[in-house]
Parts: C-alpha cells; structure tokens; sequence
C-alpha cells in the first residue's frame, strides 16, 4: 500500500507528459508535511486532538522519511502542538516530493527520465509506468468527493491533502468541483492535521498580500 | 479507560460510553460501535460520559459510522459536552454524522 505521501505526488504527475505539477508551490509544501503526519497518524506514532500532537511510539515505521520526522520530533520536545510541527517541517524544507517519487520509482510505479530541452536546461520527466496505482488513486479521490457516503480514512486525507495541493481539478471537471465544494470543504475539516495545514497556507497567503516580510 | 455498556430501548440499540477515547481505547470503541452496527438496525452512541476524543478516537466513530451507512443501520450520536462536544463542532462532524442532543428513544 502506497503511503498518502506517495498517493499525492502521485497524482502530481501529469499521465501524458511524466510532468510534476505544481499549482501552488508553498501550499503544496505545506501540505506535504501534512501528508507526512498523517502517515505517522495511520502508523499509529502520533495522535492529535483540536491543537496538541502527541508522540505514541518512536519505533521506526520502515518509512526513512518516517522514521527522520518521527525522530526529529522526538529530539525536539518544544514543539506540542500540531501548527508548530507544520511549521517547522516546512521552514527544514527537506524534499519530501523528491523522497516520494525515489520510493515510486524503486516500486516500479514510475519511471525516471532526463533529458535536455535546447540542448543546456536539464528536464526531469516521471512516466507512469504502472498505470493501476495512478488510476486507483484518483477514481478514490473522484469517488470520496463525488459520492455523498462517507469515505474511508485513507480518503478523507487524500482529499484534505489534494485539496490544497491544486489537484483535485486534474481529477475533477470545474462543473464537478463547483458542485461539490460543501463537500470538499467538509472532508477538509474532519481532520485537525488538515485544518491546521489550511490555517498555515491561509496566514502565509495573508503575510504575501500584505506585503509582510517572512522568509520562506 | 473507556467503559462500554449496551441495552435496547424501543428499537434502538444503546451504546453508552465513558472515558477517554483515545488511541489506547480507540480500537475497542470502534469494535463495540460496529459490533452493535452489524446487529441492530438503529444504533444510538450515547457518548455523555465520554470526556475526551482524539483524533484517532474521532476516526474510530467516523468508520463506525461508515459501516453503519454501507449497512442501512440508523446511527445517531447522542449526548456530547464539553470538549468532546467542541471537538465534533471544529471537525465539522455534524455536517457528515446524525447528532441529537438526547438518546431518539
């Protein structure tokens, strides 16, 4: 089972061109963190309530990204709350995209190409190489926000991550999406990892607009 | 600690629960809710005791919920206060989840 981590980079990847897309860049960085944590959520390392983060087990998952969050948070006692985690993962700016299509690629899913565009600008270019992962993902993504049942756990988080990443319109038409943003809104709420992602993306938009000087 | 009792009234399977809802109880609330689930055509989770829910606890109702719609079973989720109470609110719960202040029987 891929991680969400890889689920969304996986639906990154462009199907016809083996491009990584990239809609929103610090939204996407933010929420890649929260893929992370919901990881470690899933693998039962870590809990959350409405603010708090709360270390379970500091066994290693078998994850190397994993594991490095796991015990980085562990070193560091400071950090209690969920949006301070957020935080200071996305300011470590470790690529946790690079990380996840090494991991896609190891498992075959991916394949990795380069190549030259002019004969000096290197291009990265990630075919899909087993089209079954890449289609289960999104038709779950389609599936959770267009029916009105309630969605697995897997797929609230695919959708509350997606979400900020810009890529549910690759999955969904705009008359879908428009139709369906109460939806997609409430699956962003369920979960504190989530809020706290949307909270991040939101103040750092709002510091851009103002022109408020902060280092990202 | 969560403590689980059960009884049927008028037709509607009781679930009441106290305690924490945590990830050390969260499993066995979720066994106790989908175990009532798969037997009973309308299930009431009286969580009044209940005085506190993470979010691992908080995905145990939701997936109880779940598999209470995939079966046609009524579900409801009665009794919240406090911050358990506040939790449901900022997890939008009550937008996805049948809530009623008292038990419906």
């Amino acid at each position: 089972m891929l991680s969400m981590l890889e689920e969304v980079v996986l639906l990154a990847v462009d199907e016809s061109t083996g491009g990584l897309r990239a809609t929103r860049q610090y939204g996407a960085a933010y929420a890649l963190v929260g893929a992370v944590f919901f990881d470690l959520a899933l693998a039962r390392r870590i809990d959350t309530d409405t603010d708090g983060i709360q270390i379970l087990d500091k066994s290693p998952t078998g994850s190397p990204t994993l594991d490095r969050v796991l015990s980085a948070m562990g070193q560091r006692g400071a950090c209690t709350s969920v949006r301070d985690w957020i935080e200071e993962m996305f300011y470590r700016r470790e690529d946790l995209e690079g990380e996840a299509l090494s991991s896609l690629i190891r498992q075959g899913i991916l394949r990795h190409e380069k190549s030259k565009r002019f004969w000096v600008i290197d291009v990265e270019r990630f075919p899909i190489a087993d089209n079954q992962s890449h289609s289960d993902v999104r038709q779950r993504l389609a599936e959770a926000v267009l029916n009105d049942s309630i969605p697995t756990t897997r797929d609230i988080m695919l959708v509350s991550i997606a979400e900020p990443c810009g890529l549910l319109g690759y999955v969904l038409t705009d008359a879908q999406l428009s139709n369906r943003r109460a939806r997609v809104q409430t699956l962003c709420k369920m979960e504190t990892i989530s809020r706290k992602v949307a909270d991040a993306i939101n103040d750092l938009e709002v510091s851009i607009r103002q022109g408020i000087p902060r280092i990202v | 600690m969560i403590q689980v009792t059960e009884e049927t009234r008028n037709g509607w399977r009781i679930v009441a629960v106290s305690g924490r809802a945590d990830h050390e109880t969260a499993d066995a609330l979720e066994a106790a809710l989908r175990s009532a689930v798969e037997a009973n055509s309308k299930v009431a989770a009286d969580f009044s005791g209940l005085t506190y829910i993470s979010s691992i606890g908080l995905r145990s109702v939701v997936q109880a919920a779940r598999a209470a719609q995939t079966r046609g079973c009524e579900f409801a989720i009665c009794g919240l206060s406090g911050v358990v109470r506040k939790v449901f609110e900022v997890s939008g719960l009550d937008q996805v989840l049948k809530i009623h202040g008292e038990l419906p029987c």
